[in-house]
């Protein structure tokens, strides 16, 4: 029953467009961009590691689907799967010396090695186009925004699957245990360190997809814009006001946070952003287990 | 402890090269990474005791600044004077947002307070902005751009009052947190608040203590840079990042290294910046010296 | 039959009647340059509604916040063209946001007239075909050729200015780097004897910095560089935050060219009140100054101050003001709402505007449809920016060499 209830709303889901205008496709289309990014981040946050680190993926997947784009010729589809593996095999390359940080260590280093990429973005001119930045003649799919509204659903829906799989398989009792306690996770005979490589190399590389699709929709790169901070605040924000540790979690987050921000400022012109940090500090405030979170709890302890 | 040992050796050899070779580099690297190191101290401090990463950090800088230059346009009091006003303002302030914001959510997920403060910095940021603009302000006075010769070396003076400020807040909170009963009571909450509460400590005051002090003490940051920077909303944001890095890079529980991480990091980034065509390179050394002190430090600790 | 075809003739001349002319801008509204804009183009459409509108219709303006970000940017695009249901669009201010609207832009081909995006990377995406394209904002290689007529100019009045030496601190975002680029690309053309700075510059250095915009503010190293190299003209391309700062680092190690530019888009509130600002040249489209040498500069000036109690501080503002008269002046010389007679009409047309100058379309290097090709050269004068060239609008004689230090 359950099963049919979510076939039926992805179903809807891919019909939504031919109901609602251009607009509206656009701001989905944005959500679902940050919804990807939010549960890649949370995944990663299961482990017990917390990553400043997405921003940096998903830059290093645009700019791999860009160049792969424009000087290799790659079909713009399949960039998309470039930029994914390129991500995971920087991730799997890195990760080996970063991975052994814990905390603020890793959190830290996660972020400068997102302003490192950024960095190398900016410097290496020829590859890269430097601090202008590199266009593309058109958009994927020749800017149809409705073939970019199923291909970004496509791809949050199998970030949606991943992140269930790994609720519901013996993923979830590895990784939990490495969360609550690593040494006693050691003991039981979890190998610590292959599971949190798979679970930084499987975010990073949908990091890096999401960025491929960010960039292939708007077809350019530019350091400033592509590396923002907004994609590491943006998602761990509606990771946290929906509810960390679940897939509904930041789902909600994502959609609550990303429409409120956009219509807050057709309604408030200016200032809407004040009304958007109150949002988050009245959130988290008097729900602090976020969204899901708090009703999942309700639910719970009815029981 | 050998290794480390070797370490600082090397790494004392290698700044005394570039004060010979790039004698500006030098001084110039140690005026900026006193900056970076006194304002990522109060970060520290919070860090470390609350267990609290505030976002909304480089904000109260900002705030500072602002303070800074409307009493300085309005009631003409020199900035480096008008800290006798902005600190205490900026230590009210932090108490008000420790109580309203904060307090509450102190015993749920360490990464809520992470979302509180970033939205606190949004709420700053954006007020600023709505009341002042995003146009930048600049207090004037003669002597922010005045030069002293050291060893023939012209360079400017006004900056070393960072390094002078920077020692001596690391020193007040290193005696303050050995030597006062209030600082070592402090200093057991930071290690230990479980056990500190067990003993008597009253952990909530000071927590409310140590995120008010870390206000004040970026406000006194703020009175010295207020003549050197513009000041407008989005002024302080990038020192939260820095301060987190010089943190992180010192350790947690070690001011002195962060003072020490600041000036080191400062006078690479300066010699990079002095190599004509390698300017833009400059921030890289930055990272990687960041990353490369917290990796050897994970691995040294490791076979130690 | 007829009974039906007369009231469908009357409530097509009653919807005619009943319609506006919509108008979609998409500024960045967090900052000052859009705020400004946005004010100024309401202040048109105001002006514009209280003369009787256009072709007997009103003017509705629907303003979206970009928020400085891309995504947002491309998603108001879409909003004001299938929920407001816009006829033009009109705005713009970061090149990197465009870049982002361009696709969604080409999408809807609508009349749109851009006051923002400054870089060639801008023109490469919009391409050759886009007629529907007006472009006000010069290009950035546009406004390096033009501070070369305006410094040849200058020499010629003044023979004691030299400008062989040229060094550029430029902030190492898109903004700085384009700027320098340019540079770069003239040079290698004057080396050869060619292009508009040919016999002018006769050497170029560069060096970037980290802006204080963006976390940086430390010019140090790259002033020495400059002192070292001795130029004869030294610029910095940055941003408003950078202005003092620079200047009281350049008198901290002792560094005073004979002519000290600057290239921000905007200046910082208390640059004039700076004693240091005295003798600063710098490059921009407008200066408050031109109310006194232009009675629309006035016009613009009196009227934006009466309406939002004010002083517009960029050339945004005037520029957004120019926006909006020079698409509507474009539309009244159609006649109609078709698309390709207002084209043509706008292709036409010369439009007087606030800014300092005479608007008029001619081609770039790759776009139909460019406004603006130049800048102007300023100076500040205690505490007063003054127009030095253009000469039609020159408001006092340059002051060279640049004042240095001594005394301040």
């Amino acid at each position: 029953m359950k099963y049919f209830i979510i076939m039926a709303l992805c179903v809807l889901c891919f019909l939504l467009p031919f109901f609602v205008g251009a607009y509206m496709i656009h701001v989905l289309t944005s959500i679902m961009i940050f919804l990807s990014l939010a549960l890649s981040w949370d995944m990663m946050l299961r482990t017990g590691q917390l990553s400043f680190g997405i921003a940096g993926f998903f830059g290093l997947g645009a700019y791999a689907s860009i160049i792969a784009v424009d000087d290799f010729s790659v079909d713009p589809l399949l960039s998309i799967l470039v930029a994914a593996i390129f991500a995971a095999l920087v991730a799997l390359a890195l990760g080996w010396i970063v991975l052994r940080l814990r905390e603020i260590y890793f959190a830290i280093t996660t972020l400068a090695l997102s302003s490192v990429f950024m960095i190398f973005a900016r410097n290496l001119s020829d590859l890269t186009g430097g601090s202008a930045g590199k266009v593309l003649y058109e958009s994927i799919f020749k800017g149809d925004s409705i073939k970019i509204y199923w291909l970004v659903l496509s791809v949050a829906l199998t970030v949606i699957l991943v992140s269930e799989l790994f609720q519901r398989t013996r993923i979830r009792f590895a990784i939990n245990a490495i969360r609550d306690d690593e040494i006693a996770a050691k003991c039981s005979g979890v190998n610590i360190f292959k599971y949190l490589l798979f679970v930084f190399v499987l975010t990073s590389a949908i990091q890096g997809a999401v960025g491929a699709l960010y960039a292939q929709q708007y077809a350019f790169v530019e350091p400033e814009s592509t590396f923002s901070a907004n994609f590491l605040l943006l998602p761990m924000s509606m990771a946290l006001v929906g509810g960390i540790y679940s897939t509904l979690g930041p789902i909600i987050g994502a959609v609550v946070l990303g429409l409120a921000s956009e219509y807050l400022k057709l309604v408030m012109p200016y200032g809407h952003l004040i009304i958007y940090g109150l949002i988050l500090i009245v959130t988290i405030m008097f729900l602090p287990r976020g969204i899901y979170g708090t009703i999942a709890n309700r639910i719970a302890t009815r029981r | 402890m050998k290794r480390n040992f070797v370490g600082y050796i090397v790494l004392a050899i290698a700044l005394f090269l570039i004060a010979l070779l790039r004698p500006y580099a030098f001084f110039y690297g140690v005026q900026r990474g006193s900056l970076y190191g006194l304002i990522a101290l109060p970060l520290a401090l919070t860090l470390g005791i609350v267990g609290l990463l505030n976002l909304a950090h480089g904000e109260f800088l900002t705030l500072a600044l602002y303070m800074t230059y409307l009493l300085f346009d309005k009631l003409s009091i020199d900035p480096l004077l008008s800290f006798v006003l902005t600190v205490p303002l900026l230590l009210l302030f932090g108490l008000l947002v420790y109580k309203l914001v904060i307090e509450r959510s102190l015993k749920t997920h360490h990464l809520n307070l992470l979302l509180l403060t970033f939205g606190v910095s949004i709420v700053m940021v954006e007020s600023l902005n709505i009341w002042w603009t995003s146009r930048p302000r600049n207090i004037y006075v003669p002597y922010a751009s005045t030069s002293v010769s050291i060893f023939g070396v012209y360079v400017g003076g006004y900056e070393f009052l960072y390094t002078l400020a920077a020692f001596i807040v690391l020193a007040g909170l290193l005696l303050f947190l050995k030597k006062t009963r209030l600082g070592q009571a402090t200093y057991a909450v930071g290690q230990n608040p479980r056990g500190a509460a067990l003993v008597g400590i009253n952990v909530k005051f000071v927590y409310a203590f140590v995120f008010s002090l870390a206000a004040g003490l970026v406000a006194l940051a703020g009175a010295l840079l207020s003549v050197r920077s513009s000041i407008f909303p989005h002024v302080g944001g990038p020192f939260t990042m820095k301060s987190f890095s010089l943190t992180a890079m010192a350790g947690l529980g070690n001011l002195p290294g962060i003072v020490l991480a600041g000036i080191v990091l400062g006078i690479a980034e300066e010699f990079v910046k002095s190599i004509p065509g390698y300017t833009g390179w400059a921030d890289l050394v930055f990272f990687v010296v960041l990353i490369a002190a917290i990796v050897f430090r994970a691995f040294g600790r490791r076979e130690g | 039959m007829k009974r039906l075809f007369v009231v469908l003739t009357v409530l097509i001349v009653a919807l005619a009647f009943a319609s506006t002319i919509k108008i979609g801008a998409v500024l960045p509204l967090s900052d000052i340059t859009g705020r400004q804009a946005a004010n100024a183009m309401k202040l048109a459409v105001k002006e514009i509604n209280e003369a009787g509108g256009v072709l007997g219709m009103p003017v509705e303006l629907f303003i979206i916040d970009d928020e400085m970000k891309p995504e947002k940017g491309a998603a108001a695009i879409d909003r004001l063209a299938t929920v407001e249901k816009v006829d033009f669009f009109v705005g713009g201010m970061s090149s990197g946001v465009h870049l982002a609207q361009i696709p969604i832009l080409k999408k809807y081909q609508k009349i749109t007239v851009w006051i923002g995006a400054a870089s060639y990377k801008c023109e490469e995406a919009i391409g050759p075909d886009a007629d529907w394209y007006f472009h006000l904002h010069p290009w950035d290689y546009l406004q390096g050729e033009s501070y070369a007529h305006g410094w040849r100019a200058i020499i010629q009045k003044y023979p004691q200015v030299k400008i062989e030496k040229i060094f550029i601190a430029y902030e190492e975002g898109a903004f700085g780097t384009s700027s320098f680029k340019s540079y770069q690309e003239e040079f290698e053309l004057a080396k050869k004897g060619t292009g508009v700075w040919a016999g002018l510059m006769k050497d170029l250095r560069g060096a970037p910095f980290k802006s204080a915009a963006l976390g940086g503010g430390d010019y140090r190293a790259v002033l020495m560089q400059a002192k070292q190299y001795n130029p004869d003209l030294f610029i910095w391309a940055g941003y408003d935050a950078d202005a003092i700062p620079i200047l009281i680092q350049a008198k901290e190690i002792g560094f005073a060219p004979k002519l000290f530019v600057g290239a921000p888009p905007g200046w910082p509130a208390d640059f004039g009140k700076n004693p240091l600002s005295h003798g600063v040249i710098l490059y921009g489209m407008w200066a408050p100054a031109l109310k006194d040498v232009s009675p629309i500069a006035r016009h613009f000036w009196d009227a934006y101050v009466k309406e939002f109690n004010e002083e517009p501080a960029t050339y945004f503002a005037p520029l957004g003001y120019t926006n909006i008269m020079f698409l509507i002046e474009g539309i009244k010389k159609a006649g109609s709402l078709d698309k390709a007679a207002i084209i043509k009409a706008l292709r036409e047309i010369e439009y007087d505007s606030p800014v300092g100058g005479v608007l008029k379309i001619s081609p770039s290097r790759i776009i139909k449809n460019q406004g603006f090709r130049a800048q102007k050269i300023l100076q500040w004068q205690n505490g007063v920016q003054h127009v030095i060239w253009p000469f039609e609008y020159q408001t006092a004689e340059l002051i060279y060499p640049f004042p240095g230090w001594t005394g301040k």
